[in-house]
């Protein structure tokens, strides 16, 4: 019984140490990052550096605003991950509709091409799409850089939205025929109602990751009218300066202003992000 | 006599016959309207350049100056001189490989801890998202000052507890080590999202069962838990190594490739033989070597899954 006892004790001591170990790891960078945002640029090299808020100040931020067009960046950004949100959802779902609800030979290819279409490396079509978007005046439009991050978040919102949707009882799409609804009545009415919870989860998912995005606003806005904040970031990290140094005051800074919209996004839909993001892997 | 057969069909079952038709007719026009708009967007943005850039490898062509020329296998000769392309297909398969496989063992930690009960388990559940939510490049960047030699907080860590201080980024492994690191703490509490729904999903009674016939915390995992979420950990093994295969935003923000090609992943390498050096050919024919790498991956990991499926 004593022995019992202590492999319980000894049990939850593990667990918690466990825990611990963990959220250290995974906030200490953000703690760090923030800490760096507020510490004015000179006590910023130190040796050895400063653990905690010495002099708490906002002139990394005054100074970012000074050396970038950040508000332009962040509605940029804002625009971008919201429009190819909006459309990614609007799309899968039309798609993934055909594909659970209307009983056709081979949907179930269809749906799987479009899956294992994921796999094809978003980095080996950059060169084609960057000729045909000069050619057709896409470069550096807004609707240009939707269209590309719409599809390349198309397939995994599809593959999380088809198995929702065969979930749903035929039956109640079948009441509102026998109530005389078209098919078009039954699709706004009563699908699109059932629906909203997955498309509110994949919108929120799909801004988020657009949101993120680099690659995509990296080569196609080149011009500076719809840069993003992930490229205005990286232009700061990687531009040469003067010593070789990089200007860490600025990069915590813009880091900060980047993730905490997306931090509030988590706090506020924690669950339905986590429920649609793991629904494609559990059936 | 021989007008009876159609005169004797009665007229409800033709009328029948003409509006299943019509109907199957309505529906095909349907499903090509719900359709059409994803097909589309995947044609035009991930099909039709996947094919130019296989018709591209054979061609010699520098947007600033124009004619593309057919040079047929020159590219492919080329880059299998170019070491800064077998480099990288060197540290991108081990990039992956190391960090997948991380990934997978620390993620199904997670996932184990997680779905323990404890005090302040929604909370941190929620941490556990951050990491997932938030930008590569910001990653990329908060570690790379983190890892600074001089002003960096891990070195200021090692020193004091350890006596030791590396040049993280200048060092050859260092550098890999430090990059994989970050790539680990990035994405692993993903893998601990998904293998810990899939936790979720195990019937309880099984566990109650193994005690009946005795079985003690260890062996329930290696015979119980295992076993069940293996197809779990197949599919998002295969979903991490495709995915990171193709990506390139963290090396490009934390060490741009360097110390020499030390860190420089294939992604990377494509992006700027393309838009630094704007060798269009070159850059398709090292996409083919990409192409070539994902497939391999991916028939590797669909083998694999048909066999754990089977075997359940």
């Amino acid at each position: 019984m004593n022995a019992h006892l202590l492999m319980r004790w000894v049990d939850r001591v593990v667990l918690t140490a466990a825990i611990l170990v963990f959220l250290f790891i995974v906030l200490f960078p953000f703690y760090w990052i923030v800490l760096s945002s507020f510490t004015p640029k000179y006590e910023l090299f130190t040796i050895p550096p400063r653990y905690w808020f010495s002099t708490f100040t906002f002139e990394n931020y005054q100074a970012l605003a000074n050396s970038i067009p950040l508000d332009r960046y962040f509605v940029n950004s804002l625009l971008f991950a919201a429009g190819a949100s909006a459309v990614s959802v609007t799309v899968a779902f039309l798609a993934s509709y055909g594909l659970a609800r209307i009983q056709f030979r081979g949907a179930n290819v269809v749906f799987i091409v479009f899956v294992m279409s994921l796999a094809l490396p978003q980095v080996g079509g950059l060169v084609p799409l960057f000729e045909l978007f000069k050619n057709v005046g896409l470069i550096n439009t807004y609707h240009g850089l939707v269209i590309l991050m719409s599809s390349l978040v198309l397939p995994f919102t599809i593959w999380i939205l088809v198995p929702f949707l065969r979930q749903i009882p035929y039956e109640i799409e079948e009441a509102a025929i026998i109530d005389g609804a078209s098919l078009y009545q039954i699709f706004w009415f009563v699908t699109l109602p059932i629906m909203q919870p997955a498309l509110v989860t994949m919108l929120i998912i799909n801004f988020i990751i657009a949101w993120n995005e680099l690659v995509y606003p990296l080569v196609f806005a080149t011009s500076g009218v719809n840069k993003t904040l992930s490229v205005g970031l990286v232009e700061l990290a990687v531009q040469p300066t003067a010593g070789g140094g990089r200007p860490w005051d600025l990069l915590s800074a813009m880091s900060v202003v980047m993730i905490a919209p997306i931090l509030i996004l988590v706090l506020f839909f924690q669950r339905l992000i986590v429920s649609g993001l793991t629904r494609g892997a559990i059936k | 006599m021989s007008q009876l057969p159609t005169t004797f069909v009665p007229i409800a079952d033709r009328m029948a016959r003409f509006r299943l038709t019509q109907r199957v007719r309505r529906s095909v026009i349907l499903i090509s309207l719900l359709l059409l708009p994803a097909i589309a967007l995947r044609l035009f943005t991930a099909v039709y350049p996947f094919f130019n850039t296989v018709w591209l490898s054979f061609h010699d062509w520098n947007p600033a100056f124009p004619p593309q020329q057919f040079v047929g296998l020159k590219n492919f000769q080329t880059l299998t001189r170019d070491i800064a392309v077998t480099s990288s297909v060197s540290f991108t398969i081990l990039f992956v490989g190391i960090s997948t496989l991380l990934e997978i063992m620390l993620g199904l930690a997670i996932a184990l801890i997680l779905n323990r009960a404890f005090f302040g388990r929604g909370v941190v559940r929620a941490v556990n998202l951050i990491p997932w939510a938030i930008p590569m490049v910001v990653a990329a960047i908060g570690f790379r000052w983190m890892y600074d030699a001089q002003y960096g907080i891990i070195n200021d860590l090692l020193y004091r507890t350890v006596g030791l201080k590396v040049a993280w980024l200048v060092d050859f492994w260092g550098a890999r080590a430090a990059v994989i690191a970050t790539n680990v703490w990035k994405s692993t509490p993903f893998v601990g999202l998904v293998l810990l729904a899939a936790l979720q999903g195990i019937p309880q009674d099984l566990y109650e069962a193994g005690r009946v016939d005795g079985t003690n915390r260890i062996s329930a995992f290696f015979y119980i838990t295992l076993p069940l979420i293996t197809p779990q950990i197949v599919t998002i093994g295969l979903f991490m190594v495709v995915w990171q295969l193709a990506a390139f935003d963290l090396v490009f923000a934390m060490t741009g490739g360097g110390p020499g090609f030390a860190t420089q992943v294939l992604a990377y390498r494509i992006y700027q033989v393309a838009f630094t050096a704007l060798n269009f050919g070159y850059a398709s024919a090292i996409s083919m070597v990409l192409f070539v790498v994902v497939g391999i991956a991916s028939v590797i990991g669909l083998a694999l899954f048909r066999k754990v499926e089977v075997s359940l």
